[in-house]
């Protein structure tokens, strides 16, 4: 066991895990999205920034894979983490939105408008990845994955066409943060050749 | 350990996503009253490192070894659960997830009070359901007999080398085995390649060669039976009756695809309008064709563009051999824009120094060949050009060969509407199912050149050394959920066979004694389950998922549940993430519903539906795929016939028709899903509950008893399991709806008036005249019904006072 402190309160998990499993354990709020606990972490969106303190210095670190150690002093709603977290939010705002799931989060953290330039208003992704891990850790595929490098970075099967390794099962839409998986399956999975026509009310 | 259920229950607060909208206190509570329930527990967050850490502390200090966890959406979650146990003894099956958050706290508006109760319903037919699993052994798979390589094509060669490299025995059946010949007719699957043959040759020698194959001379295929680890092939013998028989642990089958000269409505005449296999035919007998020869590439004009770079590299090939052979011979190639050109920057500088010109063309003017000119639209200018031929090559036409077509039959592969096989692929993960049915390789599948034909094999031969080593080391199992046949109740009707979307059921071999019990391969099962409910003697079984647990599960959940409330089934595959969606978009629904997630909604025995009802649900939806894309093929229809017998039945029984209904979903669509269970839901509003009166429950215990035990009614509907629009049957059957009218229905009427008056002869043991059971059931006469039970030991006859009166035996 390993005892370490989060926001001056003494706590306790076993070694192995990681601060945020501590925090959630122990009721701390830390927002996440690209976090999921069916899938290993990846640290993607840095939303889970948790500030770590001894003495004088202090880092900013991502809380979802950094691991538990001894007597370690963490702080989860430091000055400075409400202002990482604002600025990414508004960058998350910026990337992807038109993502309501995004909106409402960020709203919840007191952030509804962004500074930075909107490329792309109906982008809804922000290439977190969860979609792919799912698909590879629990489905046990890889029918997408993240394709391109860079700035052209984005999700989708080889080479942008419907595959047959999909098994249309579904988990990427719903383990997706922001909606986005909603309407990229559409492109990735077999079409149905037969689709439902919504019901006449 | 697992012969005694001790169940944990553990909810989850999953952070502000349930504690705020479940009054988890309450439901931990109402819980923990049960008897049924070692421990139940709140945690902040199960899945989490220190929630799994306290879990297996609790398995291991209450001896737990069945779980069910209320959090999230079981589809993801689950797997996270079932390796952290695993070393705790748990295996797939002993856990649970109930969708607490998706299924209940986010999709209405109703009290946290209410919530509570909500969850606490469907996570007590959970522990139910688990209460009655009882799990099975894992089956080891042992694979004693050699790989056999069948089908003749190309690609067998590579795979005959990758199991002999790996030190492993196979047969390998040729119709060829000369080697100068095999190489000599290989221009007909693979033109173009000849620079290859060198390795080929090799590759052939080093087979022939290894100790580790055998050659076996072949006739056709003609047959293939058995399971994973036990096949028996067998050949027809050139010029004899009889077959040979092999056995086989694993088939693999290498075909290759067929190149066949254009029609003549193309202009092909085989002397200065050629194809491609007849030119490299004279290429090989070392003329030099003198002139202007122009390949042009129409693969896009003939439909087969796919296979367009196939006939470039050809071209390419062949023109280079002519310019270097001949110098004064001309080649151009002509070739539709829309083709990227398959060649390297070294292979476009050597096709500039050679002369050889590579021409394309635009792609919404089509070239029109005539005597001496082809015209064709230039891409740069838009002009009309010409070019003048002595000789036009034309791409071949490429689709599957006759004898391949033979043996794909008997291999059991699926023929689709193109030009080439589509190995049966299960939509499914790869855990579900133990492995591809028939390992397949070759330009049949797809078409291809030698290279990738041959690395098809050697993948192929890869993969099934892969299943050998694993048979060997112990370590082959097949998957925990595929469907068991119980010999000793099978009757060999062969019903389960015709309907298996996976070919996973065969007869068993062994003495002919007339009735041949079937046989599952546990390793090709998807678990689909259909087989399960379609069985008129209940001889199948889907393992760790079976029929009494589903009826255990809706007996438990019916029972608890309010006058207005009603059971959903959802699929795995679109209803139940469908519902998962709706959830994690927090879209509100009608509370009144309770949704049990199921594999396929073809795995619901009638008998599931009926005691659903009988144990006081006034309606039942099941939300199953669109027919097309059903995960299991035919799932979702054979269940439309299923839910078509409830209805039949209620109609008899004097209930409304609606109350069971069938609905399709998709997943990504969950408004819809959501409009559809209002809508049922106000349906049922309507209706109102079934009210409980005796005459009530003894129908529909009566619906009950023929649904499950009436082996004339199950094989009257799994034989007319069809998809619900076709019109007539396969084979020798009658025409749908005539069948569903006369056989079915008529059949129906008398089962039921017969299951009626079982009923009333165990629900009083005192003797009956016929003119009172007649009026009992408001029915004309019930003296045939009457004498049938008599004949079958049922009731028994008695005089008084010179009236028959009819009594229960027992």
């Amino acid at each position: 066991m390993i005892k370490f402190n989060i926001n001056d309160t003494e706590v306790e998990v076993e070694s192995g895990s990681t601060v945020l499993e501590a925090a959630r354990q122990y009721g701390f709020d830390i927002p996440t999205l690209c976090h999921h606990e069916a899938v290993a972490p990846s640290g993607a969106c840095r939303l889970c920034m948790v500030e770590l303190k001894d003495g004088d210095w202090s880092k900013l670190v991502a809380s979802c894979i950094y691991p538990v150690a001894e007597g370690i002093n963490i702080y989860t709603e430091t000055e400075r983490i409400q202002n990482v977290r604002k600025w990414l939010f508004e960058m998350l705002l910026a990337k992807c939105p038109a993502s309501t799931e995004i909106k409402e989060m960020a709203s919840k953290y007191g952030v509804n408008v962004t500074r930075f330039p909107v490329e792309n208003p109906d982008e809804e992704c922000m290439l977190c990845g969860l979609c792919t891990r799912v698909c590879e850790e629990i489905v046990g595929l890889s029918a997408i994955s993240l394709v391109d490098r860079g700035v052209y970075k984005k999700v989708g099967s080889p080479f942008a066409q419907p595959t047959d390794i999909c098994v249309a099962c579904g988990c990427c839409v719903t383990i997706c943060p922001t909606g986005a998986m909603r309407s990229r399956i559409e492109a990735v999975r077999r079409t149905p050749a037969v689709t439902l026509t919504p019901l006449a009310l | 350990m697992n012969a005694i259920p001790k169940i944990g229950v553990f909810l989850c607060e999953c952070g502000e996503k349930i504690k705020p909208l479940v009054d988890l206190p309450a439901l931990e509570k109402n819980l923990a009253s049960e008897s049924d329930i070692e421990c139940c527990e709140t945690l902040p967050y199960p899945c989490l490192a220190p929630g799994l850490n306290h879990i297996i502390s609790k398995v291991r200090e209450k001896k737990l070894n069945r779980l069910v966890v209320a959090g999230c959406e079981g589809r993801l979650i689950l797997k996270k659960f079932e390796t952290a146990l695993e070393p705790e003894g748990f295996e797939k099956g002993q856990i649970d997830v109930i969708n607490l958050r998706g299924h209940v706290a986010a999709v209405s508006d109703i009290s946290a009070e209410k919530k509570a109760e909500k969850g606490a319903k469907l996570i007590k037919a959970a522990v139910a359901e688990m209460g009655a699993l009882i799990p099975s052994i894992s089956a080891k798979i042992s694979i004693d007999n050699p790989p056999i390589i069948v089908g003749g094509g190309v690609a067998s060669f590579a795979a005959a080398m990758e199991l002999s490299r790996q030190g492993i025995d196979s047969l390998l059946s040729l119709a060829e085995t000369d080697t100068e010949l095999i190489l000599n007719n290989l221009y007909k699957y693979f033109p173009g390649e000849r620079q290859n043959y060198g390795r080929l040759e090799k590759l052939i020698k080093e087979v022939k060669d290894s100790p580790h194959v055998e050659i076996i001379p072949r006739g056709d295929l003609v047959d293939f039976s058995g399971i994973t680890g036990n096949y028996t092939v067998s050949f027809a013998v050139p010029e004899e009756t009889g077959t040979l028989k092999y056995k086989a642990g694993a088939v693999i089958a290498c075909l290759d695809g067929e190149l066949s000269t254009p029609g003549p409505e193309s202009g092909y005449d085989g002397t200065t309008i050629l194809c491609q296999t007849d030119f490299e035919e004279i290429i090989c007998t070392g003329e030099n064709p003198k002139g202007q020869t122009v390949f042009w590439l129409n693969d896009y004009e003939t439909g087969q563009e796919e296979s367009v770079h196939l006939s470039a590299r050809s071209a390419w090939v062949m023109g280079k051999h002519i310019i270097q052979n001949s110098p004064k011979a001309k080649v151009i190639i002509l070739y539709n824009e829309q083709m990227p050109l398959p060649l390297s920057t070294f292979e476009r500088a050597e096709a500039r120094k050679l002369g050889l010109q590579w021409i394309p063309y635009d792609k919404s003017v089509q070239p029109v060949l005539q005597s001496g000119y082809i015209s064709f639209g230039s891409i740069n200018d838009h002009l009309e050009h010409e070019l003048p031929w002595d000789r036009i090559v034309l791409s071949p036409a490429r689709k599957i060969d006759k004898k391949a077509l033979e043996v794909a039959k008997v291999l059991g592969f699926a023929h689709g509407e193109n030009n080439f096989f589509d190995p049966h692929h299960a939509r499914v993960p790869p855990e579900m199912v133990g492995r591809e049915e028939v390992s397949f390789a070759g330009s049949a599948r797809c078409s291809c050149n030698l290279e990738t034909a041959l690395s098809q094999g050697k993948k192929a031969g890869k993969k099934n050394a892969e299943l050998l080593k694993k048979a060997k080391d112990g370590q082959l199992f097949s998957p925990r959920f595929v469907s068991v046949v119980d010999p000793d109740k099978c009757v060999g009707c062969g019903q389960c066979q015709e309907l298996c979307d996976c070919n996973a059921i065969s007869v068993i071999e062994g003495e002919d004694s007339g009735v041949l019990p079937r046989v599952v391969d546990p390793m090709v099962c998807t678990g689909g389950g259909t087989c399960v409910a379609a069985c008129p003697y209940q001889a199948i079984t889907l393992q760790n998922s079976t029929t009494q647990q589903r009826e255990t599960r809706v007996i438990s959940l019916a029972k608890q549940m309010d006058d207005d409330e009603f059971i959903a089934f959802a699929c795995s595959w679109s209803g139940l993430p469908a519902a998962d969606n709706a959830g994690i978009r927090g879209l509100k629904y009608d509370h009144k519903n309770h949704i049990l997630g199921v594999r396929c909604l073809g795995l619901i025995d009638p008998s599931v539906m009926a005691m659903a009802f009988l144990k006081g649900t006034p309606g039942l939806l099941l939300v199953g795929c669109v027919p097309e894309d059903c995960h299991h093929s035919f799932g979702v229809d054979h269940t439309w016939s299923r839910v078509n017998l409830m209805k039949k039945l209620f109609s008899l029984s004097g209930f409304n028709r609606q109350r069971i209904a069938l609905a399709h979903a998709d997943l990504n669509n969950s408004e819809e899903f959501v409009r559809t269970v209002e809508n049922f839901s106000k349906v049922l509003a309507n209706l109102g509950p079934i009210e409980k009166t005796p005459e009530n429950q003894a129908r529909l215990q009566s619906i009950y008893r023929l649904v499950k035990y009436n082996s004339r009614i199950r094989l009257l509907l799994s034989s007319g399991l069809r998809r619900p629009w076709e019109t007539t049957y396969k084979g020798e059957q009658q025409y749908a709806l005539a069948y569903d009218r006369d056989d079915f229905s008529e059949a129906l009427k008398e089962e039921f008036l017969k299951a009626r008056l079982e009923e009333i002869f165990i629900a009083e043991k005192r003797p009956f005249s016929t003119a009172e059971l007649a009026d009992i059931l408001s029915e004309a006469s019930v003296r045939e019904q009457l004498d049938e039970l008599a004949t079958e030991g049922i009731i028994s006859l008695s005089y008084q006072e010179g009236r028959p009166f009819y009594k229960s035996i027992n």
